[in-house]
């Protein structure tokens, strides 16, 4: 059903369309370049990404620290962070008057391949570590207890056991992160420095924008859809299969050997991550010891935005789950049966889709839709509800599927032989994957509030969310308000995030597997 | 006893029931405005020019605010026909022509003689609603050396630029536009030159003028009018317009009536309106523009630092409308290269 909403919008656009104009956009250079360059900077900024993530992943697991558990919450809501936001707290921190050339006079060309890297791995790097985290939620204990009494080092232990789980959460999170830099738009822009730096995203915001020109905008997102999809078709080929296990969940970790090589290597790490994700965080909670903070927090319009954009940001989230665990239910469904079992993976592919297409494409698509089929737009609150879940449901799913499948190779003979069926199954699959639900809940959750696009074309009076309050105080040269704002929008993803975990997820969302035998 | 509660209750919800309709019936008519974000929010000019008209209209004025200028007219356009707006408001010269194409806008009956827009406003699609200029913006406490002319923002390659990519922001288009009528066809090669020493063209006027404040540049594409707001705002007066001997290129922000307007007769008031002095007196402080006729009461005082240019360089629309796509190019292929 969703997959057929987005379709729709895509094919409502498409009906304005003109295939023979097609070729001649083909023809331009500057599409040609624009393409390229956006390949090349998703490639590096996926890959650097992920290789930072793997040894901040593994010490994660392997090590408790004080700050480890806000670190973890850091890490979910970077990826709501406004790009404004997080552009200007890169600028404070890199910039030409920012803090590393201020104490250690270091100046880095920020604008180019550079700044636009840097900000996308602050952008994606958490991701990519709470991506594999779930992968490692995936390791049975018994492997753990081996590699304890064995006395394997960190590099064995990593080589053995936990590269063979990485290696299933990998290509996911490959294609993603890949998906998410290729279709980047306001950060490569602006710390692009100059056009050169472009993507194929601002070519289908200046067709749909400024030229109203619906046959370019569809054919552009069409090309988007295309490069996405044969790129993960090709990393999909690469990877290995995904074999599930069949043995037992974790009970709890056991402690594999310390040495100085592994310190020193989780040093590195955490450096990185301190050096990477940390500082820029820091630039943007800044503004809290200004005085404008306060005045900001006393104005009513913050709190009317923080109460819209509950109200979108919840319903939007609970329908995306909703989705999202229908949507597991029936892949597993058909992953045991023969003839059905290559429908699931087809389906993950659909749903990511979804990430392909540019927001504002989708909300174009369904806005002319809905127009067409005579719906007016007397409330837009639930178009806004509703694309927002299905932008989230790629998340969701990535979140759902390992632990969902999982589920089913282990217990399926137990439940079948039991005839434990529906609700009751339901129940006692619960405690296994709350942990997971919350987590899915929970991003589900932040990327609604963190909106701009759909709401922006959809919006009316009276349904102004955080983010657009925000861009509406920076758009009048309030950026200390705004700067404010964001701290503001970023705590209450914080504590959203933490509730969602805590009540959801029963309070073991930290990163380890939940405790059952 | 429950019963009766019961009944009382029934009564009491159809007493409120028949009080909500028969308010709905004596509610007025409400006049739906389509503008930007910053015109509708608490600190704009809008809350204040929506208590002025409804003082003497008898009516409800709602705006709907979008997120840019642009935003506005795509919306438009995207509900075509159905549309509830009445009023288009923050178009500005440089999407006129595109507006009008789309056959969805009504002429105007108001009578826009008095307009102080230079070279006069004869349109009669269009009434402007407020006026500035482009211009850059620089800290003259970092800055010592301002440039006086465009040709010194282009030449001087100690000077680190930021300005509005033209594909998606109106800033960016003005600044396309503004290159052109100085530089004319050789407007590629200086923007080849002013690529050199450009720090970064962004999305939006926001990051621009962000990235600016936090010391990435020494100029930034912005309107002459931005000094004033630090002054009145802030008590900062560090921040000024950089002047140009060309001239500078003019900002006219307009507004338009929709055919289908559901109210016309109230939005034939409202256009009538814009150009009364509850409307234009707003604009200074509200929207940090200049009003677009003569008002009693003088400007703040931070208004004078304000750049009056003397020579009016405005390209026709017609002319924009139809070689917009083709001086875009012109600038992604020498800015590329």
């Amino acid at each position: 059903m969703f997959l057929l909403i987005g379709a729709a919008s895509l094919v409502a656009l498409l009906r304005y369309s003109d295939v023979n104009v097609w070729w001649e956009y083909l023809q331009e250079p500057y599409l040609w370049r624009v393409i390229q360059f956006s390949l090349w900077q998703a490639l590096l900024s996926s890959v650097i990404s992920l290789v930072v993530a793997i040894p901040v992943a593994s010490c994660l697991i392997h090590r408790q620290f004080r700050g480890r558990a806000l670190l973890l919450q850091l890490f979910a809501v970077s990826m709501v962070v406004p790009t404004i936001v997080a552009i200007l707290g890169l600028v404070v921190v890199y910039g030409r008057t920012g803090w590393l050339s201020q104490i250690f006079g270091v100046q880095i060309p920020l604008y180019g391949l550079v700044g636009i890297l840097l900000a996308h791995v602050f952008f994606n790097m958490p991701l990519a570590v709470r991506l594999l985290l779930q992968g490692y939620g995936l390791i049975p204990s018994g492997q753990w207890r081996q590699a304890s009494q064995l006395g394997f080092s960190r590099w064995t232990a990593f080589r053995l056991i936990e590269w063979h789980y990485m290696k299933k959460v990998l290509p996911g999170a490959f294609v993603l992160i890949f998906m998410l830099c290729f279709s980047s738009f306001a950060v490569v822009l602006s710390l692009g420095g100059g056009p050169k730096s472009s993507t194929l995203e601002v070519a289908i915001y200046q067709a749909l924008r400024f030229d109203f020109d619906l046959n370019k905008a569809s054919f552009l997102s069409l090309l988007q859809v295309s490069i996405c999809t044969l790129f993960a078709v090709i990393v999909y080929r690469i990877a290995p299969i995904n074999r599930q296990d069949a043995s037992l969940l974790a009970v709890k970790s056991y402690p594999v050997k310390d040495s100085i090589w592994a310190r020193s290597a989780d040093g590195t790490a955490l450096l990185c991550v301190l050096i990477l994700v940390v500082p820029p965080f820091l630039a943007i909670f800044d503004p809290v010891f200004s005085s404008t903070f306060l005045t900001t927090l006393l104005s009513s319009g913050l709190w009317q935005a923080v109460f819209i954009s509950l109200k979108i940001a919840l319903p939007a989230a609970l329908l995306s789950l909703l989705l999202g665990i229908c949507f597991c239910v029936l892949a597993r469904f058909c992953m045991e049966r023969k003839y059905l079992s290559v429908l699931p993976s087809k389906l993950e592919h659909l749903g990511n889709m979804i990430l392909m297409v540019p927001g504002l494409v989708i909300a174009t698509g369904l806005f002319l839709w809905l127009r067409d089929i005579g719906w007016h737009f007397t409330s837009s609150y639930w178009i806004v509800v509703w694309v927002n879940a299905v932008m989230a449901l790629p998340f969701v799913l990535r979140i759902l599927m390992p632990i969902f499948y999982q589920q089913e190779r282990r217990f399926r003979h137990v439940y079948l032989s039991l005839g434990i069926k529906n609700w009751s199954r339901w129940r006692l699959e619960w405690t296994l994957v709350r942990t997971s639900v919350a987590q899915a809940f929970a991003y589900a959750l932040l990327l609604s509030l963190g909106d701009m696009g759909v709401i922006a074309l959809f919006g009316s009076q009276g349904l102004v969310s955080l983010p657009l309050y925000l861009f509406q105080l920076i758009g009048s040269y309030r950026l200390e308000e705004g700067a404010c704002v964001a701290v503001v929008l970023i705590s209450l993803c914080l504590i959203l995030f933490y509730c969602s975990s805590r009540f959801i997820g029963g309070g073991a969302a930290r990163g380890k597997s939940h405790v059952i035998r | 006893m429950n019963k009766l509660s019961l009944t009382s209750l029934f009564s009491t919800s159809l007493l409120t029931l028949s009080v909500t309709f028969s308010s709905a019936t004596l509610a007025t008519e409400t006049l739906n405005v389509y503008t930007y974000d910053a015109f509708a929010s608490d600190w704009g000019p809008g809350p204040k020019i929506k208590a002025n008209f409804e003082k003497e209209c008898d009516c409800e004025l709602n705006f709907v605010a979008l997120d840019s200028s642009v935003g506005i007219l795509s919306r438009a356009q995207l509900e075509g026909k159905a549309s509830e707006a009445d009023v288009l408001l923050g178009l500005d010269l440089n999407l006129m022509e595109a507006a009008k194409k789309t056959g969805l806008l009504a002429n105007h009956s108001v009578d826009t003689s008095n307009v102080t827009v230079a070279g006069g406003w004869n349109d009669k699609t269009f009434v402007p609603f407020d006026q500035g200029h482009f211009a850059f913006i620089y800290n003259s406490e970092t800055l010592k050396n301002p440039p006086t002319s465009l040709k010194d923002i282009v030449d001087n390659q100690d000077l680190r630029v930021i300005y509005q990519d033209p594909r998606t922001s109106t800033p960016g288009l003005g600044l396309l536009l503004w290159m052109k009528s100085i530089y004319g066809d050789k407007a590629a090669q200086a923007w080849g030159r002013l690529a050199t020493h450009t720090v970064t063209v962004t999305k939006s006027w926001s990051d621009a003028y962000g990235l600016f404040l936090k010391g990435e540049a020494d100029l930034v594409l912005s309107y002459t009018t931005s000094p004033a707001y630090h002054i009145v705002a802030e008590g900062e007066k560090k921040y000024k317009a950089a002047d140009a001997r060309e001239g500078l290129y003019p900002q006219v922000e307009v507004a338009a009536m929709m055919k289908s307007a559901p109210h016309p007769e109230l939005a034939k008031r409202f256009m009538q309106f814009i150009l009364q002095p509850g409307f234009q007196s707003v604009i200074p402080t509200g929207n940090w523009m200049l009003p677009v006729v003569a008002l009693d009461e003088k400007l703040p005082a931070a208004f004078d630092s304000a750049l009056k240019p003397t020579k009016n360089i405005v390209l026709p629309a017609a002319d924009v409308a139809k070689n917009r796509k083709a001086w875009v190019n012109e600038w992604l292929n020498a800015t590329t290269r």
